[in-house]
């Protein structure tokens, strides 16, 4: 929140403790609670009345910035507002019918803490709805932000002073730790194993496997490694200036000359302008040219037109912050606050929502933060663009396509701004490229070292070439990705955008390469070089960061942009698609250890090797966590109900985190909502009413102690969370309905198959394929209180449903007898007993119907997914007991992953999962498994248990899986030693995140996972 | 007809006990009583009571349901062992398992239709079925029959045993349908052996001789594991000894195993605790003292797996 903290006295865990001894609080809890109230923003009045330093901050580019803000408790014992109107400020104990948005506070409490916490935990107070907030959140920031002026000295030394406690608290916790368990991780990389067979489809590489290498025989890729694990990124407002300057001096809404210009030419038009004005930066010693910001290494984007106002408030700590700091200029903050922010606060997709349809009880709820969460609050490039149309054709040979479209005779106004619109883009993209090309030669000028030189020489020839003409060597094809990647990133806010199945695409120019070269030292040199340019692309990918405020720290702890790559599988014919620049990846992924790009491998049982299975798992052994691994045959399985052709399945690749899209066609905004299926049964529980939203927002399904049979309390829950679906589907539909209104992109619908011939953009339905994909989160801990609710109150009759519902309201403080009972002695999923996969199976394949049958804005179906990102560990913290024996605040399982108490035998969690049917998770799901190595054993035994577990569960019917290969005190050792594990690799849910920047419940759910020895 | 054994329990995801992914199945009763015993709760023949303090929530349903009265929270063994008849009527009402039964008469279909679960895993690991124990020997027909029925299936089998057996028996009974054999030699001095195992070593000597002469006729591979536990087995004479007898026997590879502190908690479930144990019991061995031990082994030329 940003509000100030008052009192230095801050005790992290004890809340109650601290705000008693705070003679303030004491103060501030009796009756003075209003006036004090009003006093305070009375002071806050007077300064930024009084001294011109302030006073400055109230006006931006466009004049005075005019909002207003109130602050009200349920009981009445506070209200007060405080409007700022052309350079006055008032405050009225009365809120005023327009103020921009009112801070609800639950009760005196939260009123009090809200003053007196330090900011990050002031923000628990809205994650956990004891404030609630009514209205535009940009002018709550905004008022932050204000408060940031006066207070920002006094924030910094509580963040310094939080973070300082916060280590003596680990050591406190978690020991002084034990350097040999780092010493092991680091050691992994030492030994590499050889390949025993090659695959059919490598044609270059000697040893596919590729031990010959190491990072060290790659000095620029491990400078670079070193600035992305030691340098803050720096947030750039580039982006966001020169679009904002273009729209203001143009129009947004409308074209301030011509009026009824098409959207998507409007957006063309302002992306052309900031592509051609955005400064061209070559990194030092980049075998890639250009760059997502301004900030050679590492930059993050902001997007006000979507959720950028979201750090407004953060600006001035942002730097300071625990998690994930970013270094911002001061320069910067200026621009945001004076010339970008106040143009944009009310011009933004949630508000165009909000203002349009009067605040919907559908937005309310995704607002507080519990039930779901729509990601088209931020954006919707949740997809997989199609390179190989790039690599193919280029951008002029897309742009001469569409011309050849909008010459077509029948095509409407509709039609017509849509394809202008992407000419615009790609030409914009085009003119970016060329400024890099004379960027290049007028560093190549420069340089003195001549081997630089002709680097810097051929990428000026690159850049003039590509990716205007289609490229010809594996320089120019990765060159020409990455400039179109990094178009598609200043269009887009980062919401798992895709790279695709880029080994398939950029084969044939390594081979075609390769071929060209006669001497043995000559290929070797060459593959060197090709390893070196898929390194410098992942590290281009990695250091393009995603603008977060502090909250996201929070819901998606530690979350890059989650660029998925995939690799593997087959070919759309259906044969053997692994060849060497899958193993190129490979390498890189081992080498380098980073969390994004976010290697997805895919396996067909029937056509890979178990050679590369073997790599997999050893590249998976090595950095700790990545690849994920998916099986081709149940993701077809799950493709196939929808009737795509055979050719589009095969092709599938993953986005964002797991979800299968069919590559380059496929508008399947696969990460659109995160649906928290326990909301659904606490309201079940509370016929009805959310404790925590303090909401009876659903219908009423009856009262639980009056249930006569288990099917009566299954199909209240169905009820319920069929609601809170339908809530969130009508919200997701409302906001696609704004995006394409409002904010087309036009850059993605170039790339994506279908929008030129069907002449629409992306948002409206161009591309071939449409769907909206779900993540379902909570799955394992909803099947076991529903096998327990049977059992328990239903079939046996051994408890009463009151009685459980008490120990689930009480958090089971008096009856943990029957949390015992309940862990230790049902057969839970994952034990083994068909009982809890036909349970599993029976809730996934009701809310697969439902989804299904729902449709979205561009008149395509919802998918079922079953993994969690994050969200198992927020939704997780703020949803209450569970039957399941989960006690409130604690993390759900990840993904769909069985209980840690549900078997001793992993094997019986791996045959229980693999046992789902992957028809009902037609949006992919998330096994997570922890794995312990064990010293003794040699790479190869390892490796050979690893790919026993992957493919056994394949074999099964397994859908997706991924190992975390690291042990619970590894994790603790991390705790408090975080410098020695800098690049320490966890999978979340579907993501990579490092262990060290994550928020301190992720970290506590890793290490609580259940682990299985290897 | 012995269609069912008491076992311990049917451990899976065994990754120690055998090459690849395996399932263990841990037979209850031995003939030895060694006084590290890693499975103390093996060695008795019958059904055994076990309680867990650490599990235990107080929920004490099982106190009423004890018809002898034998459980007391003024009991710091909770168990009045005297008192306990082992009706096991306590184990179901407890809430939290931190009373078990410890041993279940099981019928070989079950038994079979347990391990078959996860034949996928055996065979893409390389891994099957290892019968342990206990002495999985002194059910001798049982572990006949589950064998025969797993080999039949195809599933690589495995037994460890503490080689005190009769010969013709197992080798009528178990020989046929073993793919590996791993033979524990603890202590090499015949008394010592008495002392601390409760039963001389000659005819596990014996035994493993006539089996190593087997090997080397094509039979089924013998693996000698010497289990190193401090002050007892760890002595350089003893390993000297069990060195050079292997050696004698022909001999080229054999395993010593790390010594592993962690039984001490099990004994004090049984209602046994260990008292004043030397304190190396308490402890993993160092490394160093492990090296030596393997050096040992090594300087009379044995290959150490």
């Amino acid at each position: 929140m940003g509000l100030p903290a008052i009192t230095e006295q801050t005790q992290p865990h004890d809340r109650s403790q601290m705000a008693g001894r705070s003679s303030l609080s004491a103060t501030l809890k009796q009756a003075l609670l209003n006036p004090t109230a009003g006093g305070l923003l009375r002071v806050m009045a007077a300064q930024f009345t009084l001294r011109p330093s302030l006073r400055k901050y109230l006006k931006g580019v466009d004049g005075w910035i005019n909002f207003a803000v109130g602050l009200k408790t349920h009981s009445g014992t506070v209200t007060q507002s405080i409007a700022f109107r052309d350079g006055r400020i008032s405050v009225k104990g009365t809120i005023p019918d327009d103020a921009d948005i009112v801070l609800h506070f639950k009760d005196d409490d939260a009123f009090v803490d809200m003053f007196t916490l330090p900011p990050n935990e002031a923000l628990n107070l809205v994650l956990k709805n004891r404030v609630s907030l009514d209205g535009n959140p940009n002018y709550l920031q905004l008022f932050n932000f204000l408060i940031s002026l006066m207070m920002k000295d006094k924030h910094a030394k509580v963040l310094a002073e939080e973070q300082r406690k916060d280590l003596a608290a680990r050591r406190e916790e978690w020991g002084e730790g034990d350097d040999t368990l780092s010493e092991e991780l680091q050691s992994r990389p030492q030994y590499r194993m050889s390949c025993t067979s090659r695959d059919a489809g490598v044609v270059g590489l000697e040893d596919p496997f590729l031990p010959e290498y190491c990072l060290t025989d790659f000095p620029r890729l491990e400078l670079f490694l070193e600035d992305h694990l030691t340098r803050k990124p720096e947030i750039c407002a580039e982006r966001a200036k020169l679009l904002t300057h273009w729209f203001r001096e143009h129009g947004f809404e409308t074209d301030k000359n011509e009026g009824e210009l098409a959207p998507e030419v409007r957006q063309g038009r302002a992306f052309k302008h900031m592509m051609s004005h955005k400064a061209p930066v070559i990194r030092k010693n980049d075998l890639l040219a250009g760059t997502t910001t301004r900030n050679e290494i590492a930059g993050a984007t902001v997007y006000p037109d979507a959720n950028g106002g979201s750090i407004w408030g953060e600006l001035f700590s942002i730097d300071k912050r625990k998690l994930i700091p970013f270094d911002i200029s001061k320069e910067t903050i200026e621009t945001l606050h004076t010339d970008v922010l106040p143009f944009w606060a009310k011009r933004n997709f949630v508000e165009w929502v909000r203002d349009e349809n009067g605040s919907p009880d559908c937005q309310t709820i995704n607002e507080r933060w519990v039930a779901y969460f729509v990601w088209k609050t931020v954006g919707i490039s949740h997809t997989v663009p199609d390179f190989g149309r790039v690599l193919d054709l280029g951008t002029a040979g897309i742009i001469a396509e569409i011309e050849a479209r909008l010459n077509e005779p029948g095509l409407d106004e509709a039609g017509r701004g849509a394809l202008l619109g992407m000419t615009l883009c790609l030409e914009g993209i085009q003119a970016y490229a060329s400024n890099l090309a004379i960027e290049a030669g007028r560093l190549a000028d420069r340089e003195i070292d001549p081997a630089r030189k002709a680097e810097l020489e051929s990428l000026s020839r690159t850049c003039q070439r590509v990716p205007h003409a289609p490229p010809t060597t594996l320089d120019e094809a990765f060159n020409a990705l990455w400039i179109v990647w990094l178009g598609l990133h200043n269009e887009n806010a980062d919401t798992g955008l895709s790279l695709g199945r880029l080994d398939q695409l950029l084969q044939p120019f390594f081979a075609r390469d390769l071929a060209r070269l006669t001497t043995t030292e000559e290929r070797q040199a060459y593959v060197k070089h090709a390893i070196e340019l898929a390194g410098c692309f992942f590290m281009r990918c990695t250091d393009h960061f995603p603008m977060t405020p502090d909250i996201a720290n929070f819901l998606f702890g530690g979350s890059a942009s989650n660029q998925a790559l995939t690799l593997g599988g087959v070919t759309p014919e259906g044969e053997d698609g692994v060849n060497d620049m899958t193993y190129i990846f490979l390498k890189v992924t081992e080498m380098l250890c980073i969390r994004d790009v976010n290697v997805n491998a895919r396996f067909n049982l029937q056509k890979n090797s178990t050679a590369y299975l073997d790599r997999l798992c050893e590249v998976n052994f090595i950095t700790a966590g990545t690849p994920s691994m998916h099986n081709d045959d149940a993701i077809f399985k799950s493709l196939a109900p929808h009737g795509y052709p055979i050719e589009d399945i095969r092709d599938w690749s993953a986005t964002g985190c797991v979800e299968q899209t069919l590559s380059g066609k496929h508008m399947g905004h696969t990460g659109s909502i995160l649906m928290n299926l326990v909301a659904g049964m606490e309201m079940a529980l509370h016929n009805g009413y959310h404790p925590l939203m303090d909401w009876h927002l659903g219908p009423e399904t009856g009262d639980i102690e009056k249930m006569s049979s288990f099917e009566e309390f299954f199909e209240a829950y169905i009820t319920q969370q069929t609601f809170l679906i339908d809530k969130a589907v009508e919200y997701n539909n409302m906001l696609a309905d704004v995006h394409a209104r409002y904010r087309p992109t036009p850059v993605l619908s170039a790339l994506l198959g279908g929008c030129i011939r069907n002449a629409r953009d992306a948002t409206s339905g161009g591309a071939t394929h449409n769907t909206s994909g779900v993540s379902n989160i909570g799955l394992a801990d909803i099947t076991d209180s529903m096998l327990i609710i049977k059992k328990l109150v239903f079939d046996e009759g051994k408890v009463p449903f009151k009685e459980l519902k008490e120990a689930l309201d009480s958090d089971f403080g008096d009856a943990q007898g029957l949390q015992a009972l309940v862990q230790n002695k049902i057969d839970l999923f994952g034990s083994g007993d068909e009982a809890g996969i036909e349970m599993a199976n029976r809730i996934a394949e009701r809310f697969h119907q439902i989804y299904n049958s729902r449709r979205n804005y561009r008149g395509g179906k919802y998918t079922a997914g079953f993994w969690s990102m994050s969200q198992h560990v927020a939704y997780g913290f703020l949803s209450g007991a569970l039957p399941s024996g989960r006690k409130a605040g604690k993390a759900f399982t990840p993904g769909l992953s069985p209980q840690p108490f549900a078997s001793k035998n992993f094997l019986d969690n791996i045959c229980d999962v693999a046992k789902l049917n992957p028809e009902f998770m037609d949006n992919n799901i998330a096994f997570n498994v922890k794995l312990i190595p064990d010293a003794q054993d040699t790479r190869e035994e390892t490796v050979n248990t690893m790919k026993s577990y992957a493919k056994t569960y394949f074999e099964q019917g397994g859908m997706q899986i991924q190992f975390n290969v690291v042990t619970s005190e590894t994790l603790k050792d991390a705790m408090v030693h975080p410098e020695n594990y800098r690049n320490l690799l966890v999978r979340i849910s579907g993501y990579n995140a490092y262990f060290v920047t994550l928020n301190r419940e992720i970290q506590i759910e890793l290490i609580e996972r259940t682990e299985f020895g290897l | 007809m012995s269609a069912s054994a008491l076992l311990l329990e049917i451990k899976g995801n065994a990754l120690d006990d055998g090459p690849g992914i395996r399932s263990v199945v841990f037979f209850k009763g031995c003939v030895l009583s060694c006084v590290w015993c890693h499975n103390p709760e093996s060695i008795s023949r019958q059904a055994e009571i076990s309680f867990d303090r650490l599990q235990c929530v107080g929920a004490l349903e099982c106190i009423q349901s004890c018809p002898e009265g034998a459980l007391s929270r003024d009991d710091p063994q909770f168990i009045d062992r005297d008192k306990c008849t082992l009706c096991f009527e306590c184990v179901e009402p407890c809430p939290s398992a931190a009373l078990t039964r410890v041993g279940e008469e099981v019928s070989i279909d079950a038994v079979f239709e347990k391990l078959m679960k996860y034949k996928p895993f055996y065979d893409s690991s390389g891994g099957g079925v290892t019968l342990s124990g206990g002495e999985p020997t002194a059910q001798m027909e049982f572990a006949s029959r589950l064998l025969e029925r797993l080999q039949a299936a195809g599933v690589h089998t495995l037994v460890q045993t503490c080689g005190l057996f009769p010969y013709d028996g197992f080798m009528e009974g178990l020989y046929p349908h073993l793919d590996l054999i791993y033979f524990d030699l603890k202590i090499f001095d015949r008394e010592d052996h008495r002392r601390r195992c409760g039963a001389a070593n000659d005819m596990i000597l014996e035994n493993f001789s006539r089996l190593q002469q087997e090997y080397e006729k094509g039979g089924v591979e013998v693996l000698a594991r010497t289990p190193l536990i401090p002050g007892m087995t760890s002595e350089a004479t003893n390993l000297e000894g069990i060195a050079g007898f292997l050696r004698e026997q022909g001999v080229s590879r054999a395993q010593l195993m790390e010594y592993n502190p962690i039984w001490h908690d099990k004994c004090e479930r049984l209602g046994n605790p260990i008292a004043g144990q030397e304190d190396p019991l308490r402890q993993w061995m160092p490394r160093e003292e492990f090296e030596q031990c393997r050096a040992i082994f090594s300087d009379h030329g044995l290959e150490l797996v």
